[in-house]
């Protein structure tokens, strides 16, 4: 074989000089798993708002934050000028409040860290590679997971910042404050879920982007609807566990019955409010499992 | 040397489709073409070979590892171009062979002097920097291969690396696989339905056939092995009587431009050669050429009653 090349390798030659520098091969450090999934969470974190993405990817996500933060910001600058006995939002109700921008956050931004790479095929390179199928999904939904905790996190931070700069008790606000994370964590596990879920489902992103804030949204309009009448009806039992069914809900029921936010139909005894905080966290695993599987079948495809 | 790839009885069965069937081989270093119709099971192979489809029966090893449970090592050291399309269109190749190239495992400054050596060996200069949506299907290819080389693999598997590309494109992304072959020092198996192109790169041909091993030879040996003549004959409408001749002698005989292809297998008490002469002789033409046959692997496998196809089943182990 060996004469076979020579009139090829003239060809590559004459056609390109820069060929001739030669091949050097590597010879440096290669990282474990553990560095390279860290590495993917975090690539995954920035792209989830359009950093090292194209200009335009960046507009949603940061105008989304930005709308989310505004009312916090506000509130801050009340407070440094008026000086009120106490903050006019609860930590824990602010996101509550601001749900559905949270939820247009977590639906426009899964289908980049969930739908990109199975729509482009991109999804071989990632699984020819040393990552398990299982680790690129937990990777992936870990990135959402950051995501839509800076959504829910950083609102309490300038809200805290805030109180203890008009000089609120500070042992106070930071107990609440403390309770009002504990909850982002859980709200963030289950929608970081769904919404994964649902963008890995549909590679198109218009119908993730839809079906996410439908299931969120109309799963806590009816969820509220039957909470309302049934407590109308004096039937609170029947309302507590109406709230085990969407995300909101039952972010709002453990809200009510761990802060003093006034809200419809908190989960009342010890029993109910770990079905609310087991509800959260299975929802979350399940959808985590789900996508474990998804991927792994991908991979044997 | 030690084998790259060695296969034992590897079986894959899609429930009713048997895609490969008790495959058994050695691929050794050097560049290795895997040639076979669509739905000969190459993709099978190689997807089995990264430890992403587990096979149903058999085993196989790479660079060592056995590809059912160490996984992880094989893909760490192996580079992977499928033949889908698989780049995202609104990043530039130049990021995203970063990105991989840090996804196999090499630390963030390596990876960007290994994405900017990949790209100039594959000839992706100013264009990197531009959203691989835009790429026509040659660059495409070519951002492909780069990913696949990023991590500095010891084996790279290329399947169909030149599908869908002009013939000023296709020999170029030859003239790659035979340089990363011949001068990079990596291993390849590269996957084509044509055997023709294949035996310009390769120094080693396996020729799959609905997941059996057809052939698995030198790329030499395969040619030498198709032991045809080519016969040339001066004369009054020389060829045309030469073939008739020579058909009615009972020795087939194919046209090759102005030349003849003469089956020189072993058929009878007489060797064809002198049955060539004979003719000749007997016809009052002038016998200006008689010589072996480098004829191209296509034809070979285009025919498979060719006796030549079917003589060495696999490699034999040492
Ligand atoms: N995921 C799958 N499920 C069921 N059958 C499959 C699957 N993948 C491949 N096959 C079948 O297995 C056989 C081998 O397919 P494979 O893709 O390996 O062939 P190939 O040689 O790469 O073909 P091509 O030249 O078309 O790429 C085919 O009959 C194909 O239909
Ligand atoms: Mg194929």
């Amino acid at each position: 074989m060996a004469e076979s090349t020579s009139p090829r390798g003239t060809d590559d030659a004459g056609r390109s000089v820069i060929h001739d520098l030669g091949y050097r091969p590597y010879t440096g450090p290669r990282l474990g798993s553990t560095a390279i999934a860290r590495s993917l969470v975090l690539t995954g974190f920035r792209n989830a708002f359009g950093l090292g993405r194209s200009g335009r990817s960046k507009v949603l996500p940061f105008l989304l934050l930005g709308l989310n933060l505004l009312p916090a910001l506000i509130v801050a600058g009340i407070m440094a000028f008026v000086g009120l006995d106490r903050l006019p939002i609860g930590y824990a109700q602010y996101a509550s409040t601001t749900q559905v921008l949270l939820g247009v956050f977590v639906a426009s931004q899964a289908p980049v860290l969930f739908s990109r790479d199975l729509r482009h095929g991109t999804i071989a390179l990632y699984l020819a590679r040393p990552l398990p199928s299982a680790a690129y999904a937990v990777a992936r939904w870990l990135s959402l997971l950051l995501a839509t905790l800076v959504f829910l996190v950083l609102p309490v931070v300038i809200l805290y910042a805030a109180a203890l700069l008009t000089e609120l008790d500070v042992s106070d606000q930071t107990r609440e404050a403390g309770v009002a994370l504990g909850l982002a964590v859980l709200l963030a596990l289950s929608l970081a879920g769904v919404g994964g879920i649902i963008a890995s489902w549909s590679t198109r992103r218009g119908f993730a982007v839809v079906a996410t804030i439908a299931f969120l949204v109309i799963a806590n309009g009816v969820v509220t609807a039957v909470q309302g009448i049934a407590d109308g009806e004096g039937s609170t039992r029947v309302a507590e566990v109406a709230g085990l069914f969407s995300p909101y809900s039952l972010y709002r029921g453990l809200m009510g019955a761990w802060t003093d936010a006034d809200t419809l139909a908190p989960p009342t005894g010890a029993g109910m409010v770990a079905a609310y905080v087991v509800v959260l966290v299975g929802l979350s695993a399940a959808c985590v499992g789900a996508l474990v599987a998804r991927y792994r079948r991908e991979a044997s495809a | 040397m030690e084998p790259v790839v060695r296969t034992e009885r590897l079986t894959k069965d899609y429930g009713a489709v048997l895609a490969l069937d008790a495959l058994t081989l050695d691929i050794g270093p050097g560049t290795t073409g895997l040639v076979g119709a669509n739905g000969a099971g190459k993709s099978t192979f190689l997807k089995i070979l990264l430890g992403l489809v587990p096979a149903t029966g058999g085993r196989a090893e790479v660079l060592g590892h056995d590809v059912a449970t160490e996984g992880a090592q094989v893909r760490a050291a192996v580079g992977y171009l499928p033949e889908h399309d698989c780049l995202p269109p609104d990043v530039s190749a130049s990021d995203f062979v970063v990105h991989l190239g840090m996804m196999s495992g090499l630390p963030r400054v390596a990876a960007r002097e290994r994405a900017a050596e990949v790209l100039r060996h594959v000839g992706l200069a100013e264009e990197r920097y531009r959203p691989m949506g835009g790429y026509s299907t040659g660059m495409k290819q070519k951002a492909k291969l780069a990913q696949a080389l990023v991590h500095d693999p010891r084996l790279v598997l290329l399947d169909e690396p030149t599908n869908g590309l002009d013939p000023a494109a296709r020999d170029e992304m030859l003239g790659l696989v035979r340089r990363i072959g011949h001068d990079f020092g990596i291993a390849v198996i590269v996957t084509s339905h044509l055997l023709g192109e294949l035996e310009r790169v390769s120094d080693h041909v396996v020729v799959l056939d609905g997941g059996t091993l057809l052939r698995a030879s030198r790329t030499d040996e395969f040619l030498d092995a198709t032991g045809a003549l080519l016969v040339e004959v001066l004369g009054d409408d020389a060829q045309t009587r030469m073939a008739d001749a020579l058909a009615a002698a009972g020795v087939p005989v194919v046209r090759r431009g102005s030349l003849l292809s003469v089956d020189a297998a072993d058929r009878g008490p007489r060797d064809v050669r002198d049955v060539v002469r004979d003719t000749a002789a007997e016809l009052g033409l002038g016998l200006v050429r008689m010589q072996a046959d480098h004829r191209h692997l296509e034809d070979v496998f285009a025919d498979p009653s060719d006796a030549a196809v079917h003589d060495e089943p696999g490699v034999p182990r040492g």
